[in-house]
Formats: structure tokens, sequence, C-alpha cells
């Protein structure tokens, strides 16, 4: 039986070739086969999801809580070492100095990653800005929030930490983070269907020790992971889902 | 289980008898000195039942001022301040204890006795339908929002001590 393992559509484009490389890793030592589903949108993922065609998801903290809750999605790891954070930032000639510069009205450019959205959302409240008060715009990748930022066409672009990290050293020098979270406690996470779990065995020992040879630490290297992957309990993800809805409102 | 008496951090800082609902009681200093909330960071920590802290992330270390050996185990009143009305808490666990969600700006109080202002979100801890403790989360708050709920509560408290 051939598991589909659905990775969520927030990564950096230089991580794709890396799934790949972790997607065939896994099939070798754990001699399960696995078909990836690399969605390019929230939305394509809604797709996956609602065909009910997800067997392992690595699927980011605001999906996994209505997957793990709603759905039944058993965690069973989590990339060590490496939170979820975000990056709130502006042109480097902006006059904005800080957050609480930021006035009503203000236009702020975002992709549709929910998680970012969100934190970025909680970030703004010291301004004194709710989301109603904010003109969202809507783009594509981090590459283009940071093009929009660069050339003022919007106040502030909300990122990723990593994305933020891993644009060129040319675009960085023309935006300034205004803030960067430093939450620690939530990641993305690795999930399996229900009807998956009894096949996990092997799988999650296959990616729990991809860091103990040199072949598997290529492939974590690849999808930007060096620390490799850690297990996580139910509760773990619990706790992690607990913390994401006391951010909802 | 009571908390020890605070110790006096400077002779200008106020002196206060802190009541808790438990029936404990203890001496608490306060300074008008305010610690700024970190920036970007969210103050994390969860409770058992009983409001006793059994987490506490490293921000919430550093911004109570206390080890963390000493935070794990203690009652979540440790950081209470004496600014802060009782309405507000009873407020605060009749919520959660409903199964609800809990808002709120909340003046905390430090070890050495200066404070910091949060907006603190609770939310029980509901597995497998039954609450199990309850996890807290602050993050930085308007100012604005500071300077009402500062306004607010100390009038609930002048109508806390008056005589009825």
């Amino acid at each position: 039986m051939t598991l589909n393992f659905l990775i969520a559509p927030d990564f950096s484009p230089e991580h794709f070739a890396g799934w790949h490389m972790l997607n065939t890793a896994l099939q070798k030592r754990s001699g399960m086969q696995l078909h990836l589903l690399t969605p390019t949108s929230a939305a394509e993922q809604a797709d996956f999801l609602a065909q009910d065609k997800a067997d392992i998801v690595y699927a980011n903290p605001f999906d996994a809580a209505h997957m793990v809750r709603t759905l039944g999605y058993v965690p069973f790891a989590r990339p060590a070492q490496r939170s979820d954070e975000m990056v709130i930032a502006c042109a480097a000639a902006s006059p904005v100095q800080k957050v609480e510069d930021l006035k009503l009205g203000c236009r702020i450019a975002v992709t549709d990653n929910k998680d970012i959205k969100l934190i970025g959302q909680r970030l703004l409240e010291p301004a004194d800005i709710g989301p109603t008060d904010i003109e969202w715009v809507i783009v594509d990748s981090y590459q283009a929030a940071a093009r929009m930022a660069i050339k003022q066409e919007v106040d502030a672009a909300f990122f990723l930490a990593d994305s933020f990290a891993s644009l060129s050293r040319m675009t960085r020098s023309q935006i300034r983070p205004l803030v960067e979270s430093a939450i620690h406690d939530i990641s993305h996470v690795v999930l399996a269907h229900p009807r998956a779990a009894s096949q996990l065995s092997a799988l999650s020992a296959a990616l729990l020790a991809l860091q103990t040879d040199e072949a598997g630490q290529t492939v974590l290297d690849a999808l930007g992971m060096s620390d490799g992957f850690e297990a996580i309990t139910q509760e773990d993800a619990e706790f992690m889902i607990d913390l994401m809805d006391a951010l909802l409102d | 289980m009571g908390l020890p008496d605070m110790t006096s951090p400077s002779p200008q800082a106020r002196e206060v008898q802190l009541n808790y609902a438990d029936t404990s009681a203890r001496t608490v200093y306060c300074t008008e000195v305010e610690v700024p909330f970190p920036e970007g960071s969210l103050i994390v920590s969860r409770t058992d039942l009983q409001g006793i802290i059994t987490h506490a992330n490293q921000a919430f270390i550093e911004m109570s001022g206390y080890e963390r050996e000493a935070l794990i185990g203690a009652p979540q009143y440790i950081l209470r301040h004496p600014d802060m009305p009782k309405a507000a808490f009873k407020d605060l666990w009749d919520t959660v204890m409903r199964g609800e969600k809990w808002h709120g700006y909340v003046k905390n109080l430090r070890k050495d006795g200066s404070y910091y202002w949060v907006y603190a979100s609770v939310v029980p801890n509901v597995r497998g339908g039954t609450i199990t403790g309850y996890t807290s989360v602050r993050r930085k708050p308007s100012r604005v929002r500071v300077a009402e709920a500062a306004a607010l509560y100390e009038q609930w408290i002048k109508q806390e001590v008056a005589p009825s």
C-alpha cells in the first residue's frame, strides 16, 4: 500500500529538492512506499485534505490543530531545535522604526500562511492595530512580499523567519526587520492519518534516525533541518495546539 | 502551601500584605520600576487545576525574576501584584473552570518588586472531554489598553476595600 506524504506549502523554494530526497530516503529505509504531495497553496492543500488523500502530513501548526483535534491525525515527529518564527519587516528607507509607528489603515503584504498572519497580528497589538485596521495585500511568495516592501508599495510585510533568512543578500539589504517573534514553542509537526497509524513504526524510526549517518544528514541539510527530527507525543502536540488556541483572539 | 514573604528590595518599596483565595498570606514589596515586555516573545506557563505551575518557558522565568526551581510547584499567584483587583482573578477562574477562554490585561509582580504588564490569554487544557489544567500565554500589550485597565483596576480595588 502506498501512503501519500503531504508537505505543507510554506517551505522555502530552495528546499523543494530536499523534500524529494527525504521521500526517497524514507522509502528506502522503512521499506514503505510513499507518494509525495507538494501542494503549492493552502487552497490546494485543503483540497487534498478534503479528498482524504493525506496519510502522512508535514503540517504547519495552525493546520495541525484542526487535523489533530478534529480529524484525529496522530502526531509523531517534529523538526528538532527548530521553531516557527516570523518577521515583520519594512523597506530599509521607511520612516517606520518600530511596530508602534505603523498606523491604522497601513498596508501589509502577506502570503496565505495562516500561522504567520496570526502571529504577526499578535505582534501588531502593541500598536493598537487590529486585523480590520489593516489593508492586507495578499502575495504568492515571500519574495513578492519583499519586493513590495522594498518599493514601499506596502508599509510592512510578514515573513516566515526561515524564508526571510533565505532571501538574497541584496534583497535583505533593502529591507529592515521591525520585530522578530521569539516564541520557541510552536513548530511544524509530522502527523499520520489514523488509517496509517498502525504502519508508523518503521517510518517513524527511519525519520528519527536520519541524523545518525552521513547520507541521512545530507538529506536533512537539504531540508534546512540539520538537527533532524525528534519524537513528539500526543500531549506535546496538544500543548502546542492550546498555545495556538490562546493566540486566536 | 503558602509562599514565603518577599524581601524588601529597597527602603522606598511599598509593603503590602496579600491574602490569597487558598487562605494563605504573604508580605510583598513593590516598586515603581516597570520592566518592558521582551519584544517578539510570548510568556507561557501551564498550571494544574489548583493553579500550581507545572511548566514555565524561558521568557516566563526571565520576566518573573525567579529561578525555574522556585516557580515549578509554586502557585501561579506568586506573580500577583497588589494593584490587581481580586475581581479580575475571580472572573479568570470562573471563566476557565467553565471550560472557556479568558483574556485580560494583567500587572505582574517580579521577585525584585518591579512589575510588567501583559495581555494574558488562559485556555483550559481539555483532554478526553475533561479539563486537566490551564495554559496561560501572555503577549506585549497596547499601552492605551494598559492605561485603561490600570484606571479600571484602581476603581475596583477601591470598591473592594470600601466598607459595604
